[in-house]
């Protein structure tokens, strides 16, 4: 009877189920500002959500009453949905650009960064956008539905976005029934608590990986307490009912329940939030943080300097700015060709140093020749680390999962980002994702040098029509997984020692569970096997190519800024700027010791580069034989402009003028 | 803008040498005598002897041979400057870069030092005394005493001459200077456009200068 109830409200939920909220468009209390600057006091009720026992439709459930008698109903967490679409459109901010990535309507604008799937012991590394970038692969093209991607990196995503679509299968929308939707944590960017947790054992990310998504921004709050897992439930577990979570409760394995801190409520059952508008940047951090491992020493917030605007008292939100739409600006340039946001062409480096808005330093640039407006960002001298002659591992939040429980803290742990890269930026997104903006694509481009991060895709693919396609992670696994079971892996985090014997055998095991010809993509190569079976390898592959995003932080002041010493920053023929080294970076053991050099990505004829920076040793030769040059002239012009002077005191004189 | 401009500048100049030439050339019977033969060959002729004139006349002395050295040299760097100076504007409408760039700054410092010494050499030649103002003399001093009869073009000539000089120093200053760490964007590229406009106005000059010069020496 039981299981006939839960498949009867499975089919039921395979139609969306639209509420109430969800076709609201009006303009609630808290999406418009009365103009007051004050903050806002939020005070407020709790709401969780809850099911209709007649339809099976999501609702708002009751107000959340923390001494509520378990037995007859069960204790939810809150819903941001609920609590804060009582105040705030839910329904227009979460379509903002952080919960948008996978509304095909919406424009991808720059590269951005990816989210990167890896595992050494499948010996890869693959960057993955929702956002068609040209380099990533959507999650679908690995195999990974929706659910999957959230648990594997919804630690570090806000909720909102694929965590609320609906599921589209039977077996999924069961599942997602029990752990519920990842709504969007309002909280993880404005609440200022310092009790917000995000990352600690017991905070979102462990309970959106433990598939506990409905109670993942609660748990977050800093007032409630989580235990349990959803993943442990069965798919007949109803979290809704009193007498089914009671019995969980008894069982092996915890289902999710929640405590609330009863000191956090008033007498009417309300919680009084800390929520900003101006978000502070430690909560930006969280997702957005970046580590060069460019010296031991560096790992130390202590020993590093923050971005320069943070430290002259600016918080990330004065430039990446957004109203109710959540259109945050990024801040780049041509960006308001893409964006919605009617001040992203107001905001940018530009809009602030050459106006010197609220006294930012208008920077005069002395020596330095516009043509380098024309060809660099801003950035390009002014942020990320300063380059070396070889480029550095770096690890960022989302990437490394940084700042989550038991984190590998080794330089070497996969995935493997290299910074700073000096490279074109490159057009904004695969034109056959959106062909009919692929003239705003070129638009969006600027062609411009930026310093990026870059990575090495490693995959295994098969090749179909002369196109590369990703092969399904189960099915890597399954064969290639099994080949590789016995491969020694570093402690670290490293890459595996490959061999072109493990690669011929990996291919030759996944050969036979693919229709197309499988191959190896690692290190700008691409492997397959020929009709005999042995091993080829073609170099640079256009689909083996590294992915690269630019980079804007952290931003150095005008004296740490590139050039500042002397042309020969960049100018010189060993400069990292054009001929630093970029590691090449690869599970298989030849490949790594190819390198590239920086200007192959900068879309410059090396060459031309190379006597060109040649020409500045002659450069001070130069200065000295033309300003001699320009001294003789003058001072001919000078001996015979007294010359004249003289004659004509002389005519005035009344004196003969005698010819010399 | 500038690339209208220099358009327009040196299409004027040209199409001026050429009503210029046409007024002022040289018959062919003056240049290469009456009783010469196949009189279809004369441009040729007439092109060949222009060519040689362009080889200064040269003395025995080592100033005589420095002075057509130096000259030659002049004239290539000044070929090269205003090609590579000119032909990305002009064809590509974009601003000189690349390889472009890099004869241009090689051969610059070398016309630097050349335009230096030829007006070293040539400036005491090219005084522009009282015989070329006869008018300023008689209302000054109402008598003109030793006055000789210049030669045609002559006072244009040494005119141009001293424009090329007085342009040389802003010419090379002009891009000298933001060499130097002593002017932000605003002034750099106020620097590229004086460096670019005076270009102009010295590469005229200098085509002037050459085409008088040539002219002067067909009439001698």
């Amino acid at each position: 009877m039981k299981q006939g109830l839960i498949v009867a409200l499975a089919l039921l939920l395979m139609s969306p189920s639209l509420t109430a909220a969800e076709e609201s468009a009006e303009t609630l209390l808290g999406d418009e500002s009365d103009g007051s600057r004050a903050q806002p006091n939020h005070l407020i009720e709790l709401f969780p959500e809850d099911v209709d026992p007649d339809s099976f439709e999501f609702i708002k459930g009751d107000k959340i009453d923390p001494d509520i008698d378990e037995s007859s109903k069960v204790l939810l967490p809150f819903s941001t949905k609920w609590t804060c679409g009582e105040c705030h459109n839910y329904n227009i901010i979460s379509k903002g650009w952080h919960f948008n990535a996978a509304d095909p309507n919406v424009l991808p604008g720059r590269p951005g960064q990816p989210w990167i799937y890896f595992d050494a012991r499948l010996a890869t590394q693959i960057p993955l956008s929702h956002r068609p970038w040209r380099g990533t692969y959507r999650p679908s093209q690995v195999g990974l539905t929706d659910r999957e991607f959230v648990k594997i990196f919804g630690r570090h995503m806000p909720g909102g976005g694929v965590g609320e679509h609906e599921a589209d299968n039977t077996e999924q929308k069961m599942r997602q029934y029990i752990s519920g939707k990842l709504e969007a944590n309002c909280l993880a960017c404005h609440n200022a608590d310092p009790g917000q947790d995000q990352g600690s054992s017991y905070g979102y990310a462990i309970q959106v990986a433990r598939g506990n998504c409905r109670w993942a921004a609660a748990a977050s709050s800093g007032f409630v307490s989580v235990t349990g897992s959803a993943e442990d439930m069965p798919d007949t577990y109803d979290p809704f009912d009193p007498f089914e979570v009671e019995s969980a409760k008894k069982g092996q394995k915890s289902p999710p329940a929640i405590t609330y801190h009863k000191a956090a409520f008033d007498n009417e059952n309300r919680v009084l939030f800390n929520i900003v508008g101006e978000i502070p940047a430690k909560r930006c951090y969280y997702c957005h943080s970046n580590l060069y491992l460019n010296d031991a020493e560096k790992t130390e917030k202590w020993s590093s300097d923050e971005d320069v605007h943070l430290k002259a008292g600016l918080t990330c939100v004065d430039c990446h700015r957004n109203g109710l739409e959540h259109d945050i600006i990024r801040g780049y340039e041509e960006e308001s060709t893409v964006s919605q946001n009617p001040l992203a062409a107001a905001i940018s480096c530009e809009s602030c140093h050459q106006a010197g808005r609220l006294g930012a330093p208008i920077p005069e640039h002395p020596g330095i020749p516009p043509i380098h407006f024309e060809k660099l960002t801003c950035t390009v001298c002014h942020s990320g680390p300063w380059p070396d002659k070889k480029t550095i591992l770096a690890k960022t939040s989302r990437a490394h999962r940084l700042g989550t429980p038991n984190v590998n803290k080794s330089d070497e742990a996969l995935p493997h980002i290299i910074a700073p890269v000096f490279a074109a930026q490159q057009s904004g997104w695969q034109p056959q994702a959106c062909p009919e903006r692929s003239r705003r694509a070129e638009l969006g481009d600027g062609g411009k040098i930026a310093p990026h991060k870059l990575i090495w895709p490693s995959f295994w693919a098969e090749l179909v029509d002369k196109q590369i396609k990703p092969i399904d992670l189960d099915v890597v696994k399954q064969t290639v997984g099994e080949v590789f079971a016995n491969l020694e892996l570093p402690q670290s985090g490293d890459w595996p020692a490959l061999s072109k014997e493990h690669i011929a055998e990996a291919l030759a095991s996944l050969q036979r569970a693919v229709e197309g010809k499988a191959v190896y993509l690692a290190g700008g190569n691409l492997y397959s096997l020929d009709d005999k079976g042995k091993l080829q390898k073609r170099l640079d592959h256009p689909a083996a190519q590294p992915y690269l995003w630019p980079i804007a932080h952290d931003v150095r002041p005008a004296a740490q800024s590139l050039g500042v010493r002397r042309c020969e920053d960049c100018h010189a023929t060993d400069s990292p700027f054009f001929f630093g080294t970029v590691t090449v970076d690869s599970p298989v053991v030849e490949d790594r010791m190819s390198v590239r050099k920086m200007v192959e990505f900068e879309d410059l004829n090396p060459l031309y580069m190379w006597l060109f920076s040649f020409s500045f040793v002659f450069r001070p030769w130069l200065k000295v034989v033309t300003i001699g040059a320009c001294v003789i002239l003058a001072g001919i012009l000078l001996l015979y402009a007294l010359k004249a002077l003289a004659c004509v005191t002389k005519i005035f004189a009344g004196e003969e003028d005698k010819p010399t | 803008m500038f690339r209208t401009v220099s358009i327009a500048c040196f299409i004027t100049a040209f199409v001026g040498i050429v009503i210029h030439w046409i007024i002022f050339r040289p018959k062919a019977d003056e240049l290469f005598g009456a009783d010469r033969r196949l009189h279809i060959l004369d441009p040729l002729r007439v092109l060949f002897f222009f060519l040689t004139l362009l080889l200064i006349p040269q003395k025995l002395s080592l100033v005589g041979v420095l002075r057509k050295l130096v000259y030659l040299l002049a004239m290539l760097c000044f070929v090269v400057l205003f090609v590579t100076g000119f032909f990305s504007k002009l064809i590509f409408g974009e601003t000189i870069s690349g390889y472009w760039l890099m004869l241009h700054a090689t051969f610059a410092p070398v016309f630097a030092i050349c335009v230096a010494i030829l007006a070293v050499m040539w400036a005491h030649n090219c005084r522009l005394n009282k015989k070329y103002w006869p008018w300023l003399q008689k209302i000054i001093q109402r008598e003109v005493t030793n006055m000789a009869v210049p030669e045609k073009h002559e006072l244009a000539q040494k005119l141009s001459f001293w424009l090329i000089v007085v342009l040389s120093v802003p010419l090379i200053l002009s891009i000298m200077l933001s060499m130097f760490l002593l002017f932000g964007t605003y002034w750099q590229q106020l620097l590229a456009d004086t460096h670019r406009y005076i270009a102009i106005v010295f590469a005229l000059a200098v085509v002037i200068h050459t085409y008088l010069m040539v002219l002067i020496q067909a009439k001698r």
